[in-house]
């Protein structure tokens, strides 16, 4: 069940090395902050899963306006010289971690589960 | 199987972020490969770098442009020493007679009823030569260190003949050189001119300021020649031949 999006994933990544467009040197940084926002974002969506109370809408649209804010809110940061972009990063850094967490636990948990309903 | 709900929408974000982390990947690869984003030291070290091997590719320059310039030194020595053999080729064809040559000089015109010899030719020829003739021609033969004048004898009609060919009459002999010298070495009293006088040969002289005279027909060939060098004495022996070193020394 787990094939889809990782074909899509792949997909993606083929895609992503066959585009031979260079991103500028100086959006480098808002870029790489953008790439953050968006792999928080996917891993609430596996925790949300995992915890079955997943929403479609509310991942993709969580997922491209968290992007672009993120790399917009960067880019503002630096123009207005307030380093938005520590926060950003601070922020869902934080998230990230504390998803992966949760996923962790949420796995551990329907193993166990699993585990201990098979013998009987 | 049946799509769950949830596969849709992650299918399209795991999409999305492949793109983005792939392209994050190039930028990140290239940002670490570009100048501006090098620590201080390294760009010090590839400073150095390169300049030592700027230095070393002018040293190269300098060797190369030097070993040009011997090169087309010799190539001109080269050119020298060929222009210096054809000049000397040229001198040599010249003397040998392998080349047709121009220049003033004097026409000596013997007609038939002369009483002339064989003999008589070879002294104005030998004449010729003494007062500084250069190239000279008998009815168009060159005469050259291997010329013979001879004569022959048919029916008691005797007829000169130079290289065993017959002389036709007027023999006309062609002198390069000074005219008024030539003219002043067979007209000189008592010389040539008067000796023929006796025999009441009166050959006729013109000086003229521009005569040709051919080349040889038929040029020698050599077969048993070889030139010769005298064999080497050892230095060392030489030097005791000195005078003065058979002195034992006190």
């Amino acid at each position: 069940m787990w094939l889809l999006p990782i074909l899509g994933l792949i997909i993606g990544a083929v895609i992503g090395s066959a585009i031979t467009f260079q991103v500028p040197l100086i959006y480098v940084k808002y870029m790489s902050i953008a790439v953050l926002a968006s792999l928080d974002s996917v891993f609430g969506g596996i925790r949300a899963i995992l915890e079955d109370h997943f929403d479609g809408t509310v991942l993709l649209t969580g997922f491209f306006t968290n992007t672009l804010l993120a790399a917009l809110l960067a880019y503002l940061g630096d123009r207005l010289g307030v380093d938005l972009y520590y926060a950003a990063v601070f922020a869902f850094g934080v998230r990230l971690f504390h998803n992966l967490a949760t996923i962790r636990h949420a796995l551990l948990l329907r193993y166990r589960q699993k585990k201990y309903q098979e013998p009987r | 199987m049946k799509i769950q709900r949830w596969q849709l929408p992650m299918t399209v974000v795991f999409l999305c972020v492949g793109i983005l982390l792939s392209l994050q990947f190039q930028a990140q690869s290239q940002i670490v490969s570009d100048l501006y984003m090098q620590r201080t030291e390294n760009l010090i070290a590839m400073i150095r770098g390169l300049s030592e091997k700027r230095q070393k590719l002018a040293l190269e320059i300098y060797d190369l442009s030097n070993k040009l310039s011997v090169q087309m030194e010799s190539d001109r020595d080269e050119k020298q020493l060929i222009s210096n053999l054809n000049a000397e080729l040229n001198k040599l064809n010249t003397v040998t007679g392998t080349t047709a040559l121009k220049g003033p000089g004097l026409t000596i015109t013997i007609e038939n009823s002369m009483p002339i010899l064989y003999i008589d030719i070879i002294n104005i020829i030998n004449e010729l030569w003494a007062a500084g003739a250069e190239a000279i021609s008998i009815n168009g033969h060159r005469i050259t260190f291997h010329s013979m004048i001879f004569y022959t004898e048919e029916e008691y009609n005797m007829s000169i003949t130079v290289n065993n060919l017959k002389l036709e009459y007027p023999i006309i002999i062609r002198a390069i050189g000074d005219p008024n010298n030539l003219e002043k070495g067979l007209t000189i009293p008592g010389g040539i001119m008067d000796n023929l006088a006796l025999f009441r040969a009166y050959p006729f002289l013109e000086k003229v300021t521009s005569i040709t005279v051919p080349a040889v027909t038929e040029p020698p060939s050599y077969f048993f020649l070889q030139e010769y060098k005298p064999p080497e004495q050892p230095a060392a022996t030489a030097e005791s031949q000195l005078p003065g070193d058979d002195y034992p020394q006190a």
